[in-house]
């Protein structure tokens, strides 16, 4: 054990001065910006009539000056979003030690390659954590800052229990992507994977089989997907959760085992 | 104690061999220094040596234990594989720091002593990213030497260091093999690794093609006493004369390859002064490394 916080502190200190850790949170951060400028939209009949655009989207969601409709696009922004942003979290986390050239220095140590990697994906989790947590703040000042009207205690909770599922099912099919990155040896690689996974779960979502592709998964659940949540069954959350662990055990393996020449 | 040892390292990369055969041992408190030229096969090998390439056939014994993924002395060892890279938005420290932790050493005193060692304190606040290439590779070997391992595997270690840190670089590895740790480095210039190893061999796509300590390369390099007169041909025939091993080359000089002459040069200049052909010129040319290692690989090609 004490290897491992060893192992994460060291993470951690890698991961000090990022810029790219201020950038995840300011891309991230646009959701709850984007949110409350639909607030004031819907909030301003003469602002929704001159908003265009923006009003348009507002309606087609059945977005509604209300804490409700916030919180449902904030967790909409970590489904959808968050394959994005939590992608590339991953993939820098992953691939920087490629991209750095530091990779073949975390390789004959006495901390095991496993251990070396379980802190890469708890500082993962936590960095997606902390991303999550960091919307949720901003949502709530911004909700409070706008007047929203104050909600009924009852609708809290499972308003936060769809966030945070959403959060948690959106890490979870992240982790197949530090596999692509150590395959990959860099960054283009897992990057190209979360395009991809993008693309696809928007098309398959469409075409109403979403709910057994892994990455439609968390869009499906946030709501982004509408009635087509009313799919996700126990087959849609075990293929999620064993794409995960596949992709944890092919990270593991491949890292363990492959010939290290970078 | 045989640190290193090696038997029938193989591995093939489609179907060219990195590593052909490769059988080596390398003795508690020796420095052994690896050559050959880029592409020949030595990286291949250090990692192999380092758990990061598995070898097709054959194994490898550090400290007389097996190289298996049950290996559990990586804390005995320290490294440096090609280029020395580090975590460019940290300083010099905080790299360190990171390779401290994972090495879960326990004295953080290791750090600060390192850093001096190596001549980085004025530059440990810095971040990797703003440091020249020789203070580069100073944080590379800071990282391979912070835990005092026994056995040092540095691949091209001089790389990038001016003339001053070469020397540096070179004590330094000497003062840890006088204290009993063993040196594995690797370099395709042979001028250098002659200065530092005890011992040498020769990799050249990928075999093993001469093993040889310091002083069988200095007996094995050509040497020869090089003579100019007013008048060569005669003196050529004087030395025939006097069972000299003689000969007038394209530059008009005189090529004497006795031994004897070798040994003692000044009879050389003693017979032709006797001989009223007093020398202009007269020097023992000893064979350039470099000549030596590229006469070495192409006669096995």
């Amino acid at each position: 054990m004490k290897q491992q916080i060893q192992a994460l502190q060291a993470e951690f200190i890698k991961n000090k001065y990022s810029n790219i850790l201020w950038a995840t949170f300011i891309a991230f951060g646009l959701a709850p910006i984007m949110g409350g400028v639909f607030i004031l939209i819907v909030q301003d009949p003469d602002a929704l009539a001159k908003a265009g655009g923006l009003a348009a989207k507002a309606q087609a969601m059945n977005f509604e000056g209300n804490w409700k409709s916030y919180f449902g696009l904030l967790t909409q922004a970590v489904g959808v979003g968050g394959v994005l942003v939590f992608g590339f979290v991953a993939s820098w986390i992953f691939g920087r030690e490629y991209s750095d050239g530091t990779a073949k220095d975390l390789l004959s140590l006495p901390t095991s390659r496993t251990k070396i990697l379980n802190a890469k994906f708890a500082v993962y989790v936590i960095w997606c954590l902390a991303l999550v947590v960091s919307n949720l703040l901003i949502g709530l000042l911004i909700g409070t800052f706008l007047r929203l009207p104050t909600p009924e205690t009852n609708i809290l909770f499972p308003l936060l229990t769809d966030y945070f599922i959403t959060t948690f099912l959106t890490i979870l099919i992240g982790v197949p992507i530090a596999f692509f990155a150590i395959w990959g040896k860099g960054y283009l690689a897992p990057l190209g994977f979360v395009a991809l996974t993008l693309v696809f779960a928007q098309i398959i979502a469409a075409t109403g089989y979403g709910s057994y592709f892994p990455w439609s998964i968390p869009g499906l659940y946030s709501g982004a997907g509408g009635e087509y949540k009313k799919l996700l069954d126990n087959y849609s959350y075990s293929i999620l959760i064993l794409t995960c662990i596949a992709g944890y055990l092919a990270t593991v393996i491949y890292w363990k085992t492959a010939d290290q020449t970078k | 104690m045989e640190i290193i040892r090696t038997n029938s390292l193989t591995k093939y990369f489609g179907t060219t061999p990195a590593s052909d055969n490769i059988s080596i041992h390398v003795k508690e408190g020796e420095i052994y220094g690896f050559l050959g030229l880029n592409g020949a096969g030595k990286t291949t090998l250090i990692r192999m040596l380092l758990g990061m390439i598995k070898p097709d056939n054959g194994n490898i014994a550090l400290f007389d234990k097996q190289l298996t993924p049950q290996f559990d002395q990586w804390n005995d060892i320290g490294y440096l594989v090609e280029t020395p890279y580090s975590y460019p938005n940290l300083s010099v420290t905080e790299n360190l720091k990171v390779y401290y932790k994972l090495r879960q050493l326990t004295n953080p005193k290791l750090i600060d002593d390192i850093i001096e060692k190596l001549k980085l304190t004025n530059y440990k606040d810095k971040k990797a990213k703003v440091l020249s290439l020789g203070n580069q590779q100073r944080l590379g070997l800071a990282k391979a030497l912070m835990h005092k391992p026994k056995l040092l595997i540095l691949d091209e270690p001089i790389n990038g260091l001016d003339p001053e840190g070469i020397v540096e670089v070179r004590e330094l590895l000497k003062d840890l093999a006088n204290k009993g740790s063993t040196v594995f480095l690797s370099s395709h210039i042979l001028g250098e690794i002659s200065k530092i190893a005890n011992r040498i061999g020769i990799i050249h796509e990928g075999k093993l093609v001469k093993e040889l300590t310091t002083k069988e390369l200095t007996d094995q390099l050509i040497k020869k006493i090089v003579v100019k007169t007013s008048d060569n041909t005669k003196a050529v025939q004087e030395l025939l004369s006097s069972n000299y091993i003689a000969a007038l080359t394209d530059n008009d000089e005189i090529e004497i390859t006795n031994s004897e002459a070798i040994a003692k040069p000044e009879n050389i200049s003693k017979l032709l002064v006797e001989k009223n052909l007093p020398p202009k010129q007269v020097y023992l040319f000893t064979e350039d490394l470099e000549i030596y290692f590229l006469r070495t690989i192409r006669n096995k090609e």
